[in-house]
């Protein structure tokens, strides 16, 4: 890799991290500012709308990025993700069943909280694929 | 499949950033393709063997049991 593609790596990288800080911003403000409020049901919903655009741009980043990556590293990618979905597949299909059974607590268990565990299972997968090539 | 991949890079005294950077790949791909983790692409391999010179098969060497025609 030369040094001019590493420093527009590095720059794509920035780029990436300053939107996926954003949304994450967006989205504590968003909840912080949903909680209890009493507004109109138009600015709730604006405000619940608020992150996607921040979304949206960490997207394309991680979409750019993808495209830049080398063929093991796709490899690698694929593996992750497809070790994601199965986990947050049977996750879910748990949580439904166990919601079922003793009908789980929402202030816990509902998407507004379940949720983070997805990017977890992504970069557990990303742990386990990239392992297998170390 | 086996290659020749470590050893032709010791012969011109290149480290796996070097042989990457000629490649525009990274050097954790470099790294498993010498330890036989991975086996590149066909457009990867020409672009190995066209960095040092030697016809794919001089580097690579596929094993198979029996192989049918």
């Amino acid at each position: 890799m030369t040094s001019q593609a590493k420093s527009s790596d590095r720059a794509q990288t920035i780029r990436l991290a300053i939107a996926a800080l954003s949304w994450f911003v967006a989205y504590f403000v968003a909840r912080v500012l949903l909680k209890d409020s009493e507004a109109a049901t138009w600015v709730r919903v604006a405000v619940a709308l608020m992150p996607v655009p921040f979304f949206v741009a960490t997207l394309i980043f991680v979409v750019r990025g993808a495209r830049d990556l080398d063929e093991l590293q796709r490899r690698i990618q694929l593996e992750a993700l497809a070790i994601a979905f199965l986990v947050t597949m049977v996750f879910l299909m748990t949580l439904g069943l166990l919601q079922r059974a003793i009908s789980l607590p929402f202030e816990d268990w509902s998407y507004l909280h379940v949720w983070p565990y997805l990017p977890v299972f992504y970069f557990g997968g990303i742990v386990i694929a990239s392992r297998r090539y170390r | 499949m086996k290659n020749r991949l470590k050893v032709l890079r010791a012969e011109r005294d290149w480290t796996q950033n070097d042989v990457a950077e000629r490649l525009g790949v990274s050097r954790q791909t470099v790294n498993a393709i010498e330890t036989e983790r991975y086996d590149p692409s066909l457009p990867l391999a020409f672009k190995i063997s066209r960095i040092f010179g030697q016809p794919i098969e001089a580097i690579f060497v596929y094993e198979e049991a029996a192989v049918v025609e």
